[in-house]
């Protein structure tokens, strides 16, 4: 064993036999060549693909990879050129389906030869960077078939005629038109935009531009946009049917500039039909299809939230400036409601709730409410007129919703303040005349006040509906300690603590001996108990029920004021008073006196006193006596005059000039309040801060502001800066 | 008897240094001050030991200038004279010296040189706001009338701004919202003729921090135009 020698096992490469055949290359290739034809003719199914594989695979392998390439492209391009001939010559319609046989001919083609060549697209391709067989069959075909002249324009007119047939109403052959699309599509992007989609682009735009002419021309407003919206669809529509989804975007971009932009202020000004048209008639569906298109442009929601707010702020001034509608106040403020709602469902069913339309609506109610300096005083008569009768019969609910609706209204208030004035004004009237429908609904618009404005807003409130249960407490305390009382006349006292009752002046008056006496025993009652108050009769606040009975036997129970009790009581001793006496006996003042004689003298239906003369006025001679002839159907009769009313002007003008005086230490406060933890502020900061401060309550003017610091200034609260005249220091 | 032949005449035993110019030199502050104090004699009222209205307008008459010369009010600030139609002695003291004049010519010659000097940006704001409170004659005194600031006014800004203080005169006594005047007030008015451009009043923004009056005031000049 020792002579062998040892030999470490080779394994070695399978060499095929060396070429020696210079024409070899030659050879190798007409074999191939011969298979693309084949392939071409459609006669592939003679050939062997193991065969014609290991030809290509050794021509690579031999170097000749460079020959190979060339080959395929030569011959392909030959090929692609007759393709190109026959497809040319095809006429009319046959254009398009020679195009798309002939391209899925290709394609079949091209797989097969790319097997074929399957080595050299892996191997020689990449290490030359040339381009990979599949590519290469796809650009010589788009060089040769799509770009050849005589092809290239007739494709592109072809398909956009097929769009335009399309467009107006005839039907066409979508499957065909999407494989062609997919062909550009497949040969590239840029192919499929230069070759197709810009082009397409602007012939639509053309053909919209002229559609939207014509329509405009000769449709309103709504279907216009019908006709659009449905053009808008069809677009969308023959984009996920036979074109790029990348088209969508696009194509609907130049109908939304061609149909909507061009003509978006000629739409909504449209006479008889535009915006504002819709708007009234609550034209939901259109008015809908308006926002859908319009959302599509730039602008095109703000143009239409503009036209909206200047009509509504139209509208609105109308409404609140209007003299016929100041008549009554409940009307006035019914009719707000009403606008409210309309605009409110315009916007919910149409403007799909759309937050800036909501702003613009506010703003705009904002606007137009504070046009009328009445309009706080109207809201509380509204309300006053509900709480009374309004809401009779109403359930909980339906109480909840009027109410958050009033305040809607309440919060569009600049002047707040004044509407408290006059809340409290008509609260103090309904609490002490009996008259309201439903102490919840009281105290529920309390609540809903407090949480809109403050503690500060509702105490004065919540204080009077405290002192009407005290009230009655106190009442049935003084009844039990006086059991003897029950069977004389029955007094009903409400104690008002003076600072949350609206200020009366009160006036005089003479009671009745009955009464003063009665009177004088619950003032000694009630100081027993409360050391350290002063009690004063408000004898312009009261009222009484009074068993009448009349000359010829008809009872009555009436129904009256304090003061015009006191009358009445006169005639129990006298058949036949005259104007000084009753003056003399009540010392009630003369302009609330003949206000009183009048609704018992006056009035038809309530005049249980005869006047001399007849006249309407109250003169000073006048006489006075019972009406024994008094009829009336009811019972009770109600002849009081306590109700609350639209004020007169010179009342306005007081409640007006008492606001100004409050709203002075208000301001003052503010100013105070800012500097002391400012220290120092320049003068257009300050203002600034305290319309800031205020809002809430009132709108504070400059002017007065600019009062009150000169004042403190005065009383040495503040002085200006010594060097910079702007600034303001604050003085501790 | 034989006549004294030469009188006794004291002299002063002459010391040497100091002591000597000290003395020389007190006694002709002595003198100054003496001379000072006379001068405020001759015109106090002897039972107040004060200069009295009547003695101001003695003053005023020896050095040939009027009772109600803007001069006099000068020369009060510059005794800073805390009531009006009164000097005291202190103030007067402090007044000439300040002035570096002891006797009335002297004074007299000084005026002029006062003028100017208070008529200098800083000294003027000064000396406007002293006139004012130099009318505030009763105690706690804040505001004073309008009658006494139109001719306040004209006296004190009438030299250097006559056509606005004019108009502002005239409106002044036409207008009655205010029937006084606070201190505040007064010097916007001297702000308002220096910075607002006259007549046109172009530049009065009224809201910036202008005392209302002159917004009223500036509101009237334009209707009337």
């Amino acid at each position: 064993m020792s002579n062998q020698k040892k030999r470490n096992f080779q394994i070695e490469a399978f060499k095929h036999r060396v070429v020696v055949d210079p024409k070899y290359a030659d050879k190798t290739w007409k074999i191939l060549e011969h298979a693309i034809d084949e392939i071409y003719n459609h006669n592939a199914s003679g050939l062997s693909f193991e065969e014609l594989y290991r030809n290509a695979y050794n021509m690579v392998l031999h170097k000749f990879g460079e020959r190979l390439y060339t080959g395929l492209v030569t011959t392909m391009t030959a090929h692609l050129k007759e393709i190109s001939n026959s497809i040319e010559a095809a006429q009319g319609d046959m254009f398009l389906e020679e195009l798309n046989r002939k391209w899925n001919d290709h394609n079949k083609a091209l797989q097969m030869i790319r097997d074929i060549l399957m080595y050299m697209d892996r191997t020689y391709i990449p290490s030359n960077q040339k381009t990979p067989v599949h590519e290469l069959g796809l650009n010589l075909w788009r060089d040769n078939i799509i770009h050849f002249i005589k092809i290239q324009m007739r494709l592109l007119n072809t398909l956009l005629e097929l769009v335009k047939k399309e467009r107006t109403g005839e039907v066409i052959n979508r499957g065909l038109m999407r494989n062609i699309i997919k062909m550009l599509m497949d040969l590239g992007s840029s192919v499929y935009q230069e070759d197709f989609e810009k082009p397409f682009l602007e012939v639509s735009a053309e053909f919209y531009r002229g559609e939207s002419q014509k329509f405009i021309e000769c449709c309103d407003c709504g279907e216009y946009l019908k006709k659009a919206e449905r053009r808008l669809n069809e677009e969308i529509e023959r984009v996920t049917h036979y074109l790029d989804a990348k088209s969508e975007a696009k194509i609907t971009n130049v109908v939304e500039k061609e149909m909507i932009a061009n003509h978006m202020l000629r739409l909504v000004h449209m006479e008889n039909s535009g915006l504002v048209n819709m708007l009234l008639d609550d034209k939901y569906e259109d008015l809908g299809r308006m926002y859908n298109l319009f959302r599509r442009v730039p602008n095109g929601l703000s143009t239409i939230r503009d036209v909206m707010t200047s009509h509504l702020r139209e509208t609105g001034k109308q409404l609140v400036t209007d003299p016929e509608r100041l008549k009554d106040p409940v009307e006035f403020v019914q009719r707000l409601l009403d606008e409210k709602d309309k605009d409110d469902s315009i916007i919910s069913l149409a403007f799909n709730n759309d937050k800036t339309f909501q702003n613009a609506l506010n703003s705009s109610f904002e606007y137009f409410i504070n046009l009328n300096a009445r309009s706080p005083e109207f809201i509380s008569l509204f309300v006053d007129d509900k709480l009374r009768k309004g809401l009779k019969d109403v359930s909980e609910e339906d109480v909840e919703i009027i109410l958050d609706k009033v305040m809607m209204l309440f919060r569009y208030l600049q002047e707040k303040d004044v509407f408290e004035k006059y809340y409290k004004q008509h609260l103090a009237k309904r609490l002490l005349s009996g008259k309201t429908v439903s102490d919840d609904a009281e105290r529920s618009l309390i609540v809903k006040l407090k949480t809109e404005c403050g503690y500060q807003f509702t105490s004065k409130l919540e204080g009077m509906f405290t002192d009407m249960r005290t009230s009655q407490d106190t009442m049935q305390g003084f009844y039990a300690k006086y059991p003897e009382l029950v069977d004389g006349p029955t007094l009903v006292v409400q104690v008002l603590t003076t600072g949350s009752w609206p200020t009366q002046p009160s006036a005089t008056c003479n009671l009745p001996a009955e009464m003063s006496a009665l009177c004088e025993k619950f003032r000694s009652y009630y100081l027993g108990t409360h050391t350290g108050r002063r009690l004063s009769w408000q004898t312009n606040m009261g009222t009484a029920d009074i068993k009448a009975t009349f000359g010829k036997g008809q009872k009555h129970e009436l129904n009256v004021s304090t003061y015009q009790m006191c009358v009445l009581m006169l005639f129990n001793n006298a058949d036949r008073l005259s104007y000084k006496e009753i003056e003399q006996a009540t010392e009630i003042p003369a302009s609330d006196l003949k206000r009183c004689l009048q609704s018992m003298a006056c009035v038809k239906g309530k005049n249980v006193l005869r006047k001399e003369p007849m006249s309407k006025d109250i003169g000073e001679d006048d006489a006075f006596f019972v009406n024994d002839k008094f009829t009336s159907k009811f019972y009770k009769v109600k002849i009081g005059t306590v109700v609350a009313q639209k004020e007169s002007e010179p009342e306005k003008q007081e409640t007006r000039q008492r606001v100004e005086e409050d709203r002075k230490p208000q301001i003052e406060a503010a100013i105070v309040r800012i500097m002391k933890s400012r220290r120092v502020l320049d003068h257009n900061n300050i203002i600034t801060e305290v319309t800031k401060q205020l809002q809430s309550r009132f709108l504070a003017n400059p002017t007065e502001i600019k009062k009150r610091i000169e004042s403190l200034i005065e009383r040495d609260f503040l002085e200006r800066d010594a060097n910079d005249r702007k600034l303001y220091r604050y003085l501790a | 008897m034989p006549p004294r032949s030469s009188s006794k005449k004291k002299t002063v035993p002459a010391n040497a240094g100091s002591t000597d110019d000290h003395s020389s030199a007190s006694s002709k502050a002595k003198t100054k001050k003496d001379q000072i104090d006379q001068l405020f004699d001759s015109y106090a009222n002897s039972s107040i030991q004060m200069i009295d209205p009547e003695g101001i307008e003695a003053l005023c008459s020896d050095l040939g200038v009027d009772y109600t010369d803007v001069r006099i009010l000068m020369f009060a600030w510059k005794l800073k004279a805390e009531k009006q139609g009164y000097f005291t002695l202190d103030e007067w003291r402090t007044g000439l010296k300040a002035l570096g004049v002891n006797t009335l010519s002297e004074l007299k010659k000084a005026l002029p040189e006062l003028e100017s000097e208070v008529r200098t940006p800083p000294n003027f704001a000064d000396f406007y706001s002293f006139a004012f409170r130099y009318c505030l004659t009763e105690e706690k005194q804040k505001t004073v009338d309008i009658e006494s600031i139109c001719e306040l006014l004209n006296l004190v800004l009438g030299s250097q701004f006559q056509p606005q203080v004019d108009l502002l005169i005239q409106y002044l006594k036409f207008q009655s919202d205010y029937k006084v005047i606070t201190l505040d007030q007064w010097m916007n008015f001297l702000r308002f003729c220096n910075e607002i451009s006259f007549p046109d009043l172009g530049n009065y923004d009224s809201t910036a921090a202008w005392p209302l009056i002159l917004d009223y005031f500036v509101e009237w000049v334009k209707q009337k135009a």
